[in-house]
């Protein structure tokens, strides 16, 4: 991979994982986004969209409400990308992908160490802001934002150099290449489903899932 | 006070900058109350003090309709109003925004606007999909964050009375069958399209896989997609190892 | 039984609460019980506003929740019964002995005094023994912020 492509490949999991939380949360993050971008800045748009597409079934599974704790598919998305770009077929897209769901836990545990690194600042803190000091208040704030943009470059490096270990890596049996991608497009097609039952509750909102399945699914026989 | 607004509104970009479990939002919302603050800052140095001090205390809210808050706690500042009554304007509104905020954006637009960009994806149309998806969504977001800023400090302790009487729980009640109605569409269609190339065995086993899961998610919610797709996929891996 | 999660979560209503638990567990009814918000009408319509269709709320103080529990129980439609803190909790359940079986802790918040337990649950020593003294007296109380996440037992955060 070329230098300047492996360097945009880490700026952009930079950004997208500030943005995830930090700054300015404007959705660039949602995997389908990330594998696009990523996968054009490789090369192979349309692996990336595959790559970004599966990603982004598993993260509608999830919905990053409050505290609660959430997996970070940003960058995680980009390493799946460099271990399956510029490969014909799909032997290598379930085992990237399998990638990309081990880097997005580990950067949801990241994200849980940099709100704890946080705290410890604010603890550190807690006298002048008391006190009411602005000073102290943008401090903790720019150290908070720079705690994440490193917390980023390192998952970006991170996911970057496990992509092309994948890549490299001795190939799988056929069977085990076919058997990793059927379970990444089922698993993550799952994911979305329950998200969407659950989120559906029993009310009107089911009601109209059920409607737009079936007109899913009949544009489905009509395309085919 | 134009310019202060606009300041704060930018800052609220990064009302999550500071993220913390001691806090939350907390540092944020300080943060961004600073540009509002700083009148006061000449006219009443203790009062500042004080006021800057409030702003930084433990907040937690759907951070697009945090600015409700920071208007009606900062104007509160500026209408004399008791620090304890600001305190407890500030903690009450954590909950509902934050209600208010899930449904509307995380569980409502988010959800819909990704889905029509699958179902565009899924016809040829990646590109302007994703275009859209960011170009809708981020209009919307920031259209609402800087309503919710000048509601907010245009009504300061009436901000409740305000919010209920708003827009924002009718749309809130729409968002959800919306997203619905979207994610219903979607699911078949980038399902479709994502097993169209791929031979009849591995299409099988794909949907019987995304079958058994769900059924697994219904009876335990704890099985996500993620993590029954890690453990199979461990398994896997750990037979070709050993076949090897 | 018609009450399904007892919860202890000082920021009362919000999504973890009317979106996570609420869908997960059906919930129709929402009891807030809390003497400071029974006082303020405003934060009673504030939280009204936040309820999603087809979840209602019903707000009640500490004493008359103690009373209205078992006619809560016998509603139909399923409930979150929720207080802003232990204090309140403990009170209902040593009330309602045989009503309340399991407590959730859903958040409980930094403030001075009160030390770290979980990430979402900060707890003043008073407060551990009183949530200690209500495991004792044969309820359950568990940590877990939302459903997907795991659950954690009392003498996990001592």
């Amino acid at each position: 991979m070329p230098v300047e492509v492996v360097v945009a490949l880490l700026g952009w999991g930079t950004l997208v994982g500030l943005d995830l939380v930090s700054l300015p949360q404007i959705m660039i993050s949602r995997p389908i986004v990330v594998g696009a971008v990523a996968g054009w800045l490789s090369g192979d748009p349309a692996t990336g969209v595959t790559v970004g597409v599966i990603m982004e079934l598993f993260a509608l599974e999830s919905v990053a409400i409050g505290a609660a704790r959430y997996p970070d598919y940003g960058a995680a998305t980009v390493g799946a990308v460099v271990a399956s770009t510029g490969i014909e077929g799909h032997g290598l897209t379930g085992i990237a992908v399998v990638l990309g769901l081990v880097l997005a836990s580990v950067g949801g545990w990241t994200l849980n160490r940099l709100r704890h690194a946080n705290a410890t600042a604010v603890r550190r803190r807690e006298a002048s802001l008391r006190a009411g000091d602005p000073l102290a208040v943008e401090a903790l704030q720019y150290g908070g934002l720079l705690r994440d943009v490193a917390r980023s470059v390192t998952l970006s490096v991170v996911a970057i150099l496990s992509g092309v270990a994948v890549r490299t890596a001795p190939a799988l049996p056929d069977w085990a290449a076919s058997g990793l991608l059927m379970v990444v497009i089922g698993g993550g097609l799952a994911g979305a489903a329950s998200g969407a039952i659950r989120s559906a509750g029993r009310g009107r909102r089911l009601r109209w899932l059920g409607v737009g399945a079936l007109l899913g699914v009949l544009l489905l026989v009509l395309r085919s | 006070m134009k310019a202060p607004l606009w300041r704060a509104f930018l800052r609220l970009f990064s009302v999550q900058g500071a993220w913390n479990y001691e806090r939350m939002l907390g540092i944020g919302m300080g943060y961004a109350a600073l540009p509002l603050l700083q009148k006061m800052r000449q006219q009443d140095p203790a009062g500042y003090r004080e006021a800057v001090a409030r702003q930084a205390e433990f907040f937690n809210a759907q951070p697009y309709l945090a600015g409700l808050a920071l208007g009606a706690t900062t104007r509160a500042e500026y209408q004399g109003v008791p620090g304890e009554k600001i305190l407890r304007l500030r903690t009450a509104l954590c909950g509902p925004l934050g209600a208010l905020g899930d449904q509307l954006f995380w569980t409502g637009i988010l959800p819909a606007l990704v889905s029509t960009a699958l179902v565009m994806v899924a016809f040829g149309l990646a590109g302007a999909g994703l275009l859209g998806f960011l170009v809708v969504f981020n209009g919307i977001r920031v259209a609402v964050e800087w309503w919710g800023l000048r509601v907010g400090w245009a009504s300061g302790l009436e901000v409740s009375q305000v919010l209920h009487k708003s827009w924002l729980p009718k749309a809130v009640a729409l968002a959800g069958p919306a997203a619905g109605f979207a994610m219903g569409v979607a699911l078949p269609v980038i399902g479709g399209w994502l097993v169209a190339d791929l031979d009849r065995v591995v299409m099988a086993g794909a949907l019987g896989v995304a079958g058994i899961a769900v059924v697994m998610a219904r009876v335990n919610p704890r099985v996500t997609g993620l993590r029954f797709t890690l453990v199979v996929a461990t398994i896997i891996l750990l037979s070709a190892w050993v076949g090897a | 039984m018609a009450v399904a999660l007892y919860r202890i979560d000082d920021r009362l209503i919000h999504g973890q609460v009317v979106i996570s638990w609420g869908q997960f567990l059906g919930v129709r009814l929402v009891i807030l019980v809390d003497d400071g918000v029974m006082e303020a009408q405003w934060e009673q319509d504030l939280y009204r506003t936040a309820m999603p269709p087809g979840m209602d709320v019903i707000f009640a103080g500490t004493e008359d929740a103690c009373s209205k529990l078992p006619a809560w129980e016998a509603d139909p439609r399923r409930a979150v019964v929720l207080t802003g803190d232990v204090p309140t909790m403990a009170e209902l359940a040593r009330h309602n002995p045989t009503l309340v079986k399991e407590v959730n802790l859903g958040g409980i918040h930094h403030r001075p005094g009160r030390t770290k337990r979980l990430p979402y649950l900060y707890l003043t020593e008073d407060e551990l023994s009183q949530l200690q003294s209500l495991q004792k007296s044969g309820v359950r109380v568990v940590a877990q912020d939302v459903p997907s996440a795991g659950r954690k037992d009392l003498k996990a955060l001592a």
